[in-house]
């Protein structure tokens, strides 16, 4: 009987391999067996212009992001009543994977895609690409190079968050930024305080506030990022060139324990030591804006993703955003450090062409995406659009100065500790660590280890 | 192949025929990708259409095992399962077991109790892991405010790595008491009341009761609470995800696993469809599993057959 | 009846007063003071329910000032609840009945020896509790047995639970084997024999693996988003999504679509467990 049984399993395996080998010819999917009710199901079959078409589109979970699709979904369907959206919303955690299964199974024709960003360097040794670059490289996202609605983005955009080998892949739908600070404007107007713009006086307003037991800041520390995310901009103010910082960082002319960043890393223990409020380390990161708009807290180090949930948590509620003053020379603080966002890929083999190109074209007519951006409160990467909400406004006299963060860039060599990243949250109470040099040893340390391990 | 009853020649082949549906699913479903599974571990699959295969040896094993501080830091995830596989099965067995005991009772009320310690169980790791953020929600959440009672102050799940670590296991164990401790109550049902009346006519105490009749005949479900608390809180990783998220010196392997599988390491958004890495990953995960399983399995089971023979 | 109950009879200190049983008094303790750590986040999570997003920021514990039962209503429209309850309905009931069925017969001979090989089936279903998680293969394969996407496809992936294989197994080793016999001997089949004698007897066991399983199912959130992708197979968990963002979750809301949410399961749940009692005091299992 073990015998058989190990017959069995192996022909199992087999069978395993084979298809998985094969997926490429695998059938296409079943037509589902219920009758949906309202939407036909996609035929698999090519449609030309003029037939009906269900275009899939995958996005990931962003509430004003999925309401503002929900509606221009309606609208593009009365100007193209023969297409039908299908827009189906994903955990942002998961949108990898689903982005992964469903393009393996031919189940999606436009994408969501996330951090195409810049692609592994030449000095990176023995690292693995980037999701989308893996993507691109196994032929799945459409060249969409020639597109005439390409035209409608920045040309700086479409090269640093679009383009692969000479192709445009995907088009990208704006720009974050995560190095500045909300701050409560009341609460600023009551004690006096002027909103800071060098490290000495945040560090000067923190006090203000503490003296009058008011908490000078508060951030989603139980998620650990939203601590370091908010800190980028200190990260930022003493390492204006980002992109050289992390090829000094893989080629060794840059420490995390030199005396610059040991700078960075002082900075770092005042920030998460005195300016946090006490318990910020138990917040989740979805709660901080509503902790934030309730109007105990005078400062919210964090992306201008955030201001939509400010407002929905507390609508009244008077703020402002200014770029994270992590120098002591105010004009190092002038950049806003941020990273593009969300964009819009094509499944190479998707049967609807001319569906998904009609949709993108839409989307990017300048007026809709002006629509998309005031909803959504990306700062815009079409020339022509503005963000007109209050967070736009905040960080228009900024634009200028915009920069691509760290971990856009940032690819750990394998191998490389779990401390080897410029993080603040390293730091008590969020980490364990108290004291800047022993962290900043630590950190070297770790990425050394796997630098050493790829030579 | 002794004393089947149930005829011979073609009747005999009544259980195999019925069987097999049940393992055929189980064979095809389970085993089968499981055992691809395997085979990843020694390739760089991506887990993508299209995208090219490699074998690469025992490279992923390597960089797991032995590459750099990275694996390092894997050996600390280690550690820390079996802490929190050795704590929880011994609390949870023992409060399990323990419930079980007082809820079997004839006491009013006790369904009600019986029904709410399950009622975790049935919320699911997601629900369990919001409720528990609500409650302990540092700024004025209740336990915030108990505690705050006697003048101290916490930021519980944001504590320091240890002390999170430690309410992931205390929710763990709140979570899924309520299994252990119905399984045993199945298990005290089947106890005949006729050895229970023997003995108190006897005139044994309570204690030797529970020694002398009611441990030795729970014998069976004691093995079964005792594998699947093992195996539970070694494979454990969704209340790590849902209660911490992926923090430095609270990982276990199960979540740091599934964490690398689905890129979700950082805050980072350019995470890699490494399926070949994360499948290397949790074969040694299984590997550990498996060892301290059958083991515990095969103790178990010697001592099931001195026990009832 | 049971242990702690059977105290040693009481002390012949003949005294005027009511005897009082120490064994119950610690027993309620016990039992109330595990019901406060059990129900005490239950109760926040309705408590929060109840709350808008600001009132529970402003103070997160105290009571709401006026209940706010507009949060289910939202919740109940939003996430398109009926439809999504009814697919989870007809996934988990399908799966589990038909888990259940498959599992007897595989259980029942395992526990007897009566296949070939039981040991080495057993084993594996043993060796099965430990596997690790195979996500992407397991797509892979159903993917290209045209499974994805459908409905049957989805409750076949829940047609595997090793744990209750074994818990059944084990079940059924406290079966006396001469019952097997004396059935036999009044001409009775095998698969009479098991589904009108050995289900029956092993009902708690089934009631138990029944919730265990079916709870699995209920709250099943990955497989559902990476299976089932035609917004007409959507189980609950899917549409609970709404809630949800890596922003800023409105907790409120998501607390009371939670509530919705479960509410189901733990009425199934309370319909089993008065079965599983019935089915053990009935006596059926005595020896």
């Amino acid at each position: 009987m073990s015998k058989k049984l190990l017959t069995l399993i192996s022909a199992l395996v087999l069978l395993v391999m084979v298809l998985a080998a094969c997926g490429g010819s695998a059938p296409a999917p079943v037509a589902p067996a219920a009758s949906s009710g309202e939407a036909a199901t996609t035929a698999p079959a090519a449609a030309p212009a003029g037939e009906k078409a269900t275009l899939k589109v995958l996005v990931h979970q962003n509430p004003p992001m999925v309401e503002f699709m929900n509606t221009f979904n309606e609208k593009f369907q009365s100007k193209y009543p023969n297409i039908t959206v299908d827009m189906s919303v994903v955990n942002a955690n998961d949108l990898s994977t689903v982005t992964q299964t469903r393009l393996t199974a031919n189940d999606v024709d436009v994408v969501d895609i996330f951090g195409f960003a810049n692609a592994a360097q030449p000095y990176m040794k023995n690292v693995t690409p980037p999701n989308w670059q893996t993507l691109i490289d196994a032929g799945l996202l459409m060249d969409l190079t020639d597109q005439p609605f390409v035209k409608n983005y920045d040309e700086a955009t479409i090269k640093d968050a679009g383009t692969y080998n000479d192709k445009v892949y995907a088009i990208n739908l704006g720009r974050v930024s995560y190095s500045g600070i909300y701050y409560n404007q009341d609460l600023f107007d009551k004690y006096g305080v002027k909103v800071p713009t060098t490290w000495a006086e945040l560090v000067a307003a923190c006090e203000t506030f503490r003296s009058n037991d008011v908490s000078c800041m508060t951030a989603g520390g139980k998620d650990g990022w939203p601590i370091f995310v908010g800190a980028y901009g200190l990260t930022g103010a003493l390492y204006p060139d980002q992109a050289a910082l992390v090829e000094g960082l893989w080629t060794g002319a840059t420490k995390w324990n030199d005396d610059q960043a040991l700078k960075m890393w002082e900075k770092m223990k005042v920030y998460t030591q005195d300016m946090m409020e006490s318990g910020a380390s138990g917040i989740a990161g979805d709660a901080a804006p509503g902790r934030f708009a309730s109007g105990e807290v005078a400062m919210f180090p964090g992306g201008t993703w955030y201001a939509a949930a400010i407002d929905a948590a507390q609508p009244a509620f008077k703020w402002g955003y200014i770029p994270f003053p992590g120098s002591d020379n105010a004009d190092d603080n002038k950049y806003l450090f941020g990273k593009y966002d969300q964009g819009w890929a094509v499944a190479a083999n998707t049967p609807n062409k001319d569906a998904a190109m009609k949709y993108l074209a839409e989307f990017s007519d300048p007026a809709n995406y002006q629509a998309f951006a005031n909803a959504v409160g990306f700062i815009p990467t079409q020339p022509g659009a503005t963000l007109d909400t209050a967070i736009g406004k905040a960080v228009a006299p900024f634009l200028a100065n915009f920069r691509v963060g760290f971990e856009q860039y940032w690819v750990a060599p394998k191998g490389a500790g779990q401390y080897a990243n410029p993080w603040a949250s390293y730091f008590k109470p969020f980490g364990t660590f108290d004291d800047p040099k022993e962290l900043a040893d630590k950190v070297q340390a770790d990425l050394q280890s796997g630098l050493d391990a790829n030579k | 192949m002794v004393n089947y009853h149930f005829g011979r020649g073609r009747a005999r082949l009544a259980p195999y025929l019925l069987l097999l549906p049940g393992f055929l699913f189980y064979l095809v479903i389970s085993l089968g990708p499981s055992i691809a599974t395997a085979a990843y571990s020694f390739t760089d699959a991506t887990g993508i259409k299209g995208a090219p295969v490699h074998f690469v040896g025992l490279e992923n094993y390597r960089e797991f095992l032995f590459m750099g501080q990275a694996s390092r830091d894997n050996y600390d995830a280690l550690l820390r399962t079996l802490i929190f596989c050795f704590f929880v099965t011994t609390i949870q067995f023992t409060l399990g077991l323990v419930m079980a005991l007082i809820v079997n009772q004839k006491l009013k009320g006790v369904n009600f109790f019986r029904t709410i310690y399950f009622m975790p169980v049935i919320l699911g790791a997601v629900i369990q892991g919001l409720i528990w953020s609500l409650f302990l929600y540092p700024m004025g959440g209740p336990m915030a405010q108990l505690i705050g009672l006697f003048g101290l102050e916490s930021e519980f799940l944001g504590g320091q790595p240890a002390q999170a670590f430690a309410w992931v296991m205390f929710v763990q164990i709140w979570a899924n008491m309520g299994i252990t401790m119905m399984i045993f109550i199945a298990g005290l049902q089947t106890i005949p009341t006729e050895l229970y009346e023997a003995a108190r006519i006897d005139g044994a105490s309570s204690w030797s009761v529970f020694r002398n009749v009611t441990w030795p005949l729970l014998t069976p479900v004691t093995n079964t609470n005792l594998l699947l608390n093992l195996i539970g809180s070694l494979q454990a990783w969704q209340l790590f995800l849902v209660l911490l998220g992926y923090r430095n010196g609270t990982q276990v392997l199960g979540y740091l696993i599934f964490a690398q599988g689905f890129g979700q390491t950082s805050g980072s958004v350019t995470s890699s469809f490494r399926q070949g890495y994360a499948a290397a990953a949790s074969i040694v995960l299984f590997l550990l599993v498996l060892v301290i399983g059958l083991t515990a399995q095969t103790l178990l089971k010697r001592r099931e057959e001195r026990i009832i023979g | 009846m049971s242990t702690a109950a059977a105290t040693r009879p009481a002390t012949k200190k003949a005294s005027a007063t009511r005897r009082i049983d120490w064994t119950k008094v610690a027993s309620y303790l016990v039992l109330i003071v595990f019901a406060i750590i059990y129900l005490g986040p239950l109760l926040m999570l309705l408590n929060t329910a109840l709350k808008t997003l600001p009132e529970f920021m402003k103070n997160a514990t105290a009571l709401p000032t006026t209940l706010r039962f507009e949060n289910f209503a939202d919740a109940w429209t939003k996430a398109n609840f009926p439809r999504y309850l009814t697919n989870t309905m007809i996934y988990t009931a399908s799966a589990t009945i038909i888990y259940l069925i498959t599992a007897v017969f595989v259980a029942f001979p395992i526990a007897r020896g009566y296949v070939r090989g039981a040991g080495a089936i057993l084993t594996l279903y043993v060796i099965a509790l430990f596997l690790p998680v195979a996500l992407i293969p397991q797509f892979q394969l159903m993917l290209g047995l045209g499974l994805y996407n459908s409905p049957v496809g989805y409750v076949m992936l829940f047609l595997i639970n090793p744990i209750g294989v074994v818990i059944l197994v084990n079940y059924v080793k406290t079966l006396p084997r001469e019952l097997d016999e004396a059935a036999a001997l009044d001409g009775c089949g095998y698969l009479r024999f098991v589904t009108t004698i050995v289900i029956p007897l092993i009902r708690p066991a089934i009631a138990t693996v029944a919730v265990l399983h079916a709870i699995g199912i209920w709250n099943e959130l990955i497989l559902p988003t990476i299976y089932l992708t035609n917004k007409d197979f959507y189980p609950i968990t899917r549409g609970m999504i709404v809630f949800q963002g890596v922003y800023g979750s409105n907790w409120p809301t998501l607390a009371a679509a939670v509530l919705i949410m479960t509410l189901p399961m733990v009425i199934i749940f309370l319909v089993l467990q008065r079965q599983i009692v019935s089915g053990l005091t009935s006596g059926a299992v005595k020896g």
